[in-house]
């Protein structure tokens, strides 16, 4: 199985203290992972990490047979590795389609055109393609992470990182967004998702956990769900 | 010199006062910086158009096009050279930075073209128009077609191209404009060379009818601080209304007033939006 990403003994941290400890993992093609862990567990750091957004202060992260340390965040984008940031960041002052255009990258475009390339993130959110005059900063928050997630479908990416997608969504909406990722990963595309909601594990095919920058556990959907800890953390029954 | 007429003059003024504005607030609003030296591009670019004008004997046909390309090599140089580290950072550093890029502007422009004013005498200067009580040069209103123009092009620049769409998403949010895929430095550096090929354009119109002298640069920076802070920091259309507004007021208190004193009410109007509408014309309440 071909792998997407590669993280090999990753530490980082911020001034004195450290974020995370050597932790390693790899994503295989089509593969949903999903790093589980308490609020500061380390989780978005990695991501940071990975992204080109941090400086890690050890390891190895490979993507698309290229280290990533070192290349900045533009750089991993053209690599084929997406983030959806915590907290969405979508451009409050452009439109809808503004947010998508700017997102497409030439280099990553495999023979679509900007339009069609729109197009096809209308087609998974039917709900951006009513909006698409509408300054992002004005939109729901649900309608705020569908952009998010479409934006970083507009460069074709091999990995998309999500950083806490349903967090402040309704249930329903936040249901609406675990039903879209499984129809992206049916695509082909491999996912890296962070998240509280214990609704992420019924699509994840391995994982981890975090527990102050170390990693406690870590292995299929079958052993993640049968752990004390992550039942106790996730899915609040003993 | 009638109302009417102070009017009309302080409006031909303040289209190229929003033009220059219309530049520092880009750079602003793009990225965080304060650039004090913009009015010393604006001097810089009436010395293009003096010199474009004694050279060639066409005024504006050869001098846009120069103080263009002069204003933006100019921006670029400063970009690389000092600013691109103090971008998204607003800092105290980079206020006294641009102030004494400012004022070594100043002074090389004085070895160079010496401390006197100089101006051109253009066959455009000395003829005018005349409606009823009211007249304006050639030149004047040329230069407010060139600002007007200028800064349409600019909005649709910004509005109707990726580029200009892209240059909007790094002023929302560099880093998400980075995960995205954009390179936010190449893209500040065109944002820049940009903001000081305005202000080298409106120094290229303005020179055919407003005398240039070293000094004149630093003279300019309260209007551009004012229009910007009336307009809505970072706000292209913004900055040109506030500039606009500048030129009549200015205008209309040196007629009705005296001449002395005409920037007062300037800074009292600043006061008065720093105080009830912070944001400006065009701003919105919750932009940074």
């Amino acid at each position: 199985m071909s792998e997407v990403l590669r993280v090999e003994g990753l530490s980082a941290g911020y001034g004195d203290l450290i974020a995370v400890h050597d932790v390693s993992f790899s994503i295989g093609q089509g593969d949903v992972f999903v790093l589980l862990g308490a609020n500061g567990a380390g989780k978005t750091t990695i991501l940071r990490c990975i992204t080109g957004l941090m400086s890690p202060r050890q390891g190895r992260i490979i993507a698309g047979g290229a280290e990533l340390i070192g290349k900045k965040a533009h750089e991993v984008a053209k690599l084929g590795v997406s983030h959806v940031p915590e907290g969405r960041r979508v451009f409050t002052h452009l439109s809808v389609e503004e947010n998508l255009g700017v997102s497409f990258i030439d280099a990553r475009a495999k023979g679509r055109t900007l339009r069609q390339a729109i197009d096809e993130i209308y087609a998974l959110f039917p709900r951006l393609s009513e909006r698409r005059k509408q300054h992002a900063g004005t939109m729901s928050g649900g309608e705020q992470q569908m952009l998010a997630i479409g934006r970083a479908l507009m460069n074709a990416p091999d990995l998309l990182m999500l950083d806490e997608p349903s967090l402040g969504l309704s249930p329903l909406m936040a249901e609406l967004v675990f039903e879209r990722l499984a129809v992206i990963r049916a695509g082909g595309t491999s996912i890296l998702l962070v998240e509280q909601n214990s609704s992420c594990l019924e699509l994840a095919d391995r994982g981890l956990m975090l527990a102050n920058g170390h990693v406690v556990l870590a292995g299929d959907r079958a052993a993640l769900e049968d752990s004390d800890m992550v039942r106790r953390a996730y899915l609040g029954t003993n | 010199m009638n109302l009417a007429q102070a009017l009309l003059s302080g409006l031909l003024i303040g289209g190229v006062y929003g033009l220059f504005s219309i530049g520092f607030s880009l750079a602003f609003g793009v990225m965080r910086i304060v650039n004090f030296a913009h009015g010393g591009v604006v001097m810089l670019g009436m010395y293009v158009g003096l010199y474009a004008f004694d050279a060639s004997g066409i005024d504006l046909l050869v001098s846009i096009p120069a103080a263009l390309i002069a204003g933006g090599l100019l921006g670029a140089t400063l970009y690389v050279t000092f600013y691109a580290r103090f971008v998204g950072k607003a800092t105290l550093q980079q206020l006294l930075l641009a102030i004494a890029l400012g004022l070594i502007i100043q002074v090389l422009a004085q070895m160079a073209f010496g401390p006197n004013a100089q101006s051109i005498r253009s066959a455009w200067g000395s003829q005018y128009l005349i409606i009823g009580t009211m007249f304006a040069s050639y030149a004047q209103i040329a230069a407010f077609g060139v600002a007007v123009v200028a800064t349409l092009a600019v909005e649709a620049l910004l509005h109707g191209t990726r580029w200009g769409h892209a240059v909007r998403a790094v002023a929302d949010d560099a880093e998400a404009a980075g995960i995205v895929g954009l390179d936010a430095q190449r893209i500040n550096l065109g944002a820049f060379s940009l903001s000081c090929a305005l202000a080298a354009l409106a120094g290229s119109v303005l020179v055919t009818y407003y005398p240039v002298s070293p000094p004149v640069g630093f003279g300019l920076m309260p209007i551009a601080l004012i229009a910007t802070v009336i307009g809505g920091l970072g706000s292209v259309k913004g900055a040109f209304f506030g500039g606009l507004i500048c030129g009549v007021v200015e205008q209309v208190a040196s007629t009705a007033w005296t001449p002395a004193l005409q920037d007062v009410p300037l800074y009292a109007l600043l006061l008065i939006f720093l105080a009830v509408r912070p944001f400006g014309l065009f701003g919105r309440p919750s932009a940074h």
